[in-house]
This record gives C-alpha cells, structure tokens and sequence, in this order.
C-alpha cells in the first residue's frame, strides 16, 4: 500500500492514467455496440459482441479492483475474502446453467400444445 | 473507551478492523449482484417473448458512466489528499465525487421517470403499440378525480345500476372511490333491501341496517361485524355437533377405523340450525338513478351485463364502449407477432399485413410501408457493404428488432422524408434523455389512436409488470441506485463532517474514507457491468 507521500504522489499518476483508460474503454464499448462498422461478428447484437463487450467489462472492473481498491498490494485476508464472494458468485451462476436444462424450457411446455 | 485497531492494523490480519469489515461486506454485495446478473442470463435464456434489445436510451447511460468514472478517480484522489494532510484538496476532492452522485441519481430520476409515464399495449394478435395515453377533458380542461390527479383515458366503463359488496373482503379505497364518483355524478348508493339478521342465540332476527340506507364505510363494517360474529358462533357450533357426532359414530363402530366411518357423519342441520346466528356475506346496494362509473382496468374484470372487481364486488350495468385512447402513438413493434407467426410457420410478412392494426390503422398501414421501404434499403446496403456467399445469401442481414419494429427515431425519419421540419439540435439533444417531443414534432409524427378494449391483450406503463426485463432492469439498477444513494450520504457525512476528526485523528479520518472510498469503487464497478449488459446488448 502507498502510505508515504511520494508514494501516494507516485500513485496519483497511475490513478489518473486508470482513470483515462477507463473513459476509452467506455467509449469502445459504446462504439461496438453502435456504429454498424465496428460490429464483430453477425450484424445487430450476437454472441461476439456479447463476449466482447463483456471483456472490455471486466478488464475495466479489473482496473478498479486492482488500482482503485488496492487489491494489487493488498493483505491475505482481503483476497480471501474476496475470491470467496467471487467462488459463491461462480457457484450460483453454474447452478443457473444447470437450470436452463430444465424441462421448463422445453417448446412443449411453452408453446400451449 | 478507545476502540481498538481503527488506526493501527491488527497483527494477525495486518489490517485495521473496518477494513476486513468492509471487505466482508464488499464480498456479499458481490453475491448479492451476482445473483441478479444470474437472474438476468436466466430470464433472457428463457424469454418467451422478444428480448428488448438494445432498448435504453445510451446517451444518459454513457453519461452515467462517466460521472462514476469520475467521481472513483475523485474518491480516490480525496484519500491521496487526506494521506498528505491537505484539507481542502480533500474537501473539492470529495465534493466533487457527492456532485458526481447527485447527477447519477438525477439522471436516473428523469430515465426512470420517462419509463412509468409511458404506454405499452400488446393487442390479442401480439402486436404491441407505445404512446402516451389522453386524458378526459371537458371544455378543454382536464377532468380531476378526488385526489386531484387527471384522469387517464384507460377506464372500464360500467352504467351501474347496482353494486354487490362481499362484507368481508371489501376494499375500503375502492368504496370511497366509488362514492366520490356517485357524488360526481349526481346518483346515490343505497341499501337495496333491509338488512336482517338473528344476532343473538334463541332470538328473531333483527333489522340492522334499513333499506334506503346510504353507502358508508361506517355501514360496510357494522354488517362486517355481525357477519364475522355469527361465523364464529356458528363455527363453535358446528364443530362442536360434529365432535359429538364423531363420538357417537365411534362408540357404535369400535372395530372400524376412522376413515370407514367418516361417510356417515354428518351434522343433523335441523337440531343444530335454530342454534345459529345469521351470517351476510354479500349485501347489494342500488345505484340511484344508474351512473356511469370508471374502473381501472387492473382491478376489474368486465363482462357485457355483470363485471367483477378484484375484492369481488359485483357490478350489475352494461358495460359500455371502454377504448384505450393514445393521444400520441410512438411506437409499433410487430416483432412479438412474427415470433409467433414464426413458431406456427406462418410468413410473418403475411401475419403483419393481416393484423388488426394494419387493417384498422391508416397511419400504422402507412408506417409499415414505409418501413419495409427503409428495410429494403438497409439489406441492399448490407448486401453492398458486406456482400454474399457462396450460395449468394446476404453474409449480413437486418436484425429482428430492424425488420419488425417501428420505433419514434423511425416515426421522426419517416416525417422529415415527408418533408416535415427537422428539430433543432437542442431539441433534439433533448429526446435524447425525454423520449420523443410530441409538441415540436406534431400529431402528424405521433398521431392518435383508439383501441377497443376488445382488441387489448395486456396493457401496462414501462414497469416491472410490462415484462420481465423490465422487472429485472429496475430490480437491478434500483438496488444501485440505493448503493449510490448510501454512499454518496457516507461520503457527504466525511465531507461537512470530518473536520473535527481530522484536526485531531487525520489518519483515523483517512482509513474512514479509504473504507467509504472502496464501497463507492464497488458501486462505480458495478455499473461497469450494468451499463453493457442493460443498454447495449
């Protein structure tokens, strides 16, 4: 952690730097969700610009994390607990996958026949 | 008392307590939107009906990111400040960051604020018209109901003739409606009929209320009470008949279990009636003279001569022509009504052209043939752009939402292809975060519309009860919203606040607002995942 004033001046350069890089990310994301040209993948909105504007998502979300909430020097305890949060949050998401097999969405049940 | 640790850190964990506090809590707020963003994969895996795609206005969005980018940099840098004991780069650090919050939140309001004042209407053939609904008006003014709000032109309209209560489930807002709009118009509710009832044990039943008698809630509880009174004597009447009946059957079939036996217990009614009190649990009312009476359409459910509302109140009258009027239509989606006609195997071009709007509606006729015009050309334009493959099939085609929707940017285009007047770029910077100006652009751009109640499938504003991503996109940014509004109060508290912490701790103050800060990056990264995932995808 930057605790002596030339570290923290230091630190305040890289937020700033973050910060920047957080603003073009931002503008990207709009950018490929927007202008037909910068489209990837089937025209309109499909599973490529799904995966790519969640990666911009979570290389920002990273920034945060790491430069902004210190998570890039941080004490033991803090990343336990974290990546606990993250492991449960993973867990969840797997069960949800585990529903879409559900019978439930199955076009015999949905469709009125 | 000193409190231990808010300074120095622990030995075993290196940290100071509030910040293994906050990290906790951190680690079950990411749960907590984890779950959601869960619920949303869920829901939109299995929507049975088009997803909204790309359906939030991006400008204030955008807008929205940038002010909790910002404000995270500022939050961060009035932390650096307080570390380098510089109050008032703090102090504009940390001001900033709360100003920031309050045109998240305004912004928010005004998006929010736009969405439940809008109009969404699926008719029974899945098409789905938005607008903005008139208002009743007479002499050119709009017409108040008792609470002094103007009266939307979306009511069940019913010439009442006579009104059945249940005395127990009466729903006391509804009654006091309906007498403000007999006062209204000029007609009285009155007890149809003496109310009688045998109150007491052995004894004959007694008038309670007269016929004649004016509608009141004071009356609706007086015959609530006795009916609920007689229920429960009789009740321990009852009960107590069949005990004895039990027994007896018992005692003549010792050998038999109980359920052989059950067939042939019954209570005899006449030894056990004379012992009841009399129970009401309808009492009809008259209308006098019949009056037209409007329900809103959640909480009745019409039929031609008797309709019902939700606390199953009876409504004898004819139910007369209820249409749903648009004074500004802004919108026409067929794309529900191809997912239809798709799963039937019907040309969804076919189904278009034979839904009732088409049929019923020359300006929707009129905009669809436009549409399929702008269509053609955005395939042209793909095909040239992007070409075809081998089989000579277009590499890029136009999306569901392009084919089948016609939305108000649409609306506006078609009007200035008919050489309507362009706004001014204020103006129209302006639609950008209210939706569309129905005075600049005209009733030629957004005309009004009638729809017979008979053709209304599901009618609802933008809420959570239109569909479900609706119900997810306010779950979601709701509970931000709250997350920003908690935040941004810690913050502003640290801000007029800490002065005094800080000429006597200011290291204490500073692990205070490095633990405020971390809660308000959570929020800012957050909203990272929240701005793609609602608006643009």
């Amino acid at each position: 952690m930057a605790d002596t004033p030339e570290a923290i001046k230091k630190s305040v350069r890289t937020y700033l730097f973050v910060g920047a890089i957080l603003f073009i990310g931002t503008i990207t994301t709009v950018l490929v969700a927007t202008v037909p040209a910068l489209d990837v993948g089937a025209h309109g909105f499909d599973k490529w610009d799904c995966i790519l504007g969640l990666s911009i998502a979570t290389i920002k979300a990273s920034l945060v994390a790491f430069i902004f909430m210190h998570l890039n020097h941080e004490k033991k305890a803090v990343y336990w607990l974290f990546a606990s949060g993250l492991c449960m949050v993973c867990s969840l998401a797997g069960l949800t996958a585990l529903a879409l097999g559900d019978p439930i969405f199955d076009k015999f049940f949905y469709s009125g026949h | 008392m000193e409190i231990p640790y808010v300074v120095t850190p622990r030995k075993d964990t290196g940290l100071f307590n509030s910040k293994i506090a906050i990290w906790l809590f951190l680690a079950s707020e990411v749960m907590l939107f984890g779950g959601f963003f869960s619920a949303y994969v869920f829901l939109r895996l299995g929507a049975d009906f088009p997803w909204p795609e790309r359906t939030l206005p991006v400008l204030p969005g955008l807008i929205n990111t940038f002010v909790l980018i910002g404000s995270s940099v500022t939050v961060v840098f009035a932390w650096a400040s307080l570390k380098l004991r510089d109050w008032r780069k703090f102090q504009i650090f940390m001001g900033i960051t709360v100003f920031c919050a309050l045109i998240f939140m305004v912004l928010k309001g005004v998006e929010y604020n736009v969405k439940l004042h809008h109009q969404a209407l699926r008719l029974k053939d899945y098409s789905v018209i938005e607008g903005h609904l008139g208002y009743e008006t007479e002499d050119d003014k709009p017409v108040l109901d008792h609470k002094g709000n103007k009266i939307e032109e979306n009511l069940i309209n019913v010439e009442t003739s006579k009104l059945t209560f249940n005395t127990v489930r009466f729903h006391k807002p509804w009654v006091e409606e309906l007498l403000t709009q007999a006062e209204h118009r000029h007609s009285k509710i009155v007890l149809t009929a003496d109310v009688s009832a045998i109150t007491r044990e052995g004894q004959a039943a007694e008038v309670i209320a007269k016929a004649g008698e004016p509608l009141s809630i004071e009356l609706l509880n007086r015959i609530q009470k006795t009916h609920l009174a007689a229920r429960s004597h009789n009740g321990v009447i009852r009960t107590a008949a069949l005990r004895d009946e039990w027994k007896k059957a018992k005692a003549a079939n010792p050998d038999k279990r109980g359920w052989q036996i059950a067939d042939g217990v019954n209570i005899d009614m006449a030894v056990v009636t004379p012992q009841l009190l009399s129970e009401i649990s309808t009492v009809a009312f008259t209308v006098d003279p019949s009056a037209h009476f409007d329900f809103h359409p959640r909480d009745i459910k019409p039929a031609a001569t008797q309709s019902r509302l939700r606390d199953d109140t009876v409504i004898d009258g004819k139910l007369l022509d209820s249409p749903m009027v648009f004074h500004h239509v802004d919108a026409i989606d067929f794309q529900h009504l191809a997912m239809k006609a798709e799963e039937k195997g019907i040309d969804p071009e076919v189904a278009i052209e034979n839904s009732w709007l088409i049929k019923n509606s020359p300006f929707a006729k009129q905009a669809w043939e436009w549409h399929q015009g702008e269509v053609a050309k955005l395939k042209a334009q793909l095909l040239k752009d992007y070409g075809a493959d081998k089989d000579g099939k277009a590499i890029r085609f136009p999306t569901h939402k392009e084919l089948y929707r016609i939305g108000w940017k649409d609306f506006a285009e078609k009007a200035e292809d008919e050489g309507r007047a362009k706004l001014a770029p204020a103006d129209a910077f302006k639609e950008e975060f209210f939706g569309p100006n129905y005075e600049a652009r005209g009733d030629e751009t957004f005309p009004g519309f009638s729809v017979p109640r008979e053709q209304v499938g599901f009618e609802s504003k933008f809420t959570p009860a239109w569909n479900p991503y609706y119900a997810i996109y306010f779950t979601i940014t709701g509970l931000h919203g709250l997350h920003v509004i908690g935040g941004a109060l810690v913050l502003a508290y640290y801000l007029f606040f800490g002065r005094k912490m800080y000429l006597s701790n200011p290291e204490w103050l500073a692990n205070r607002v490095e633990i405020g800060g971390l809660f308000w990056h959570f929020v800012d990264l957050v909203w990272i995942f929240v701005f793609p995932i609602l608006y643009l995808m």
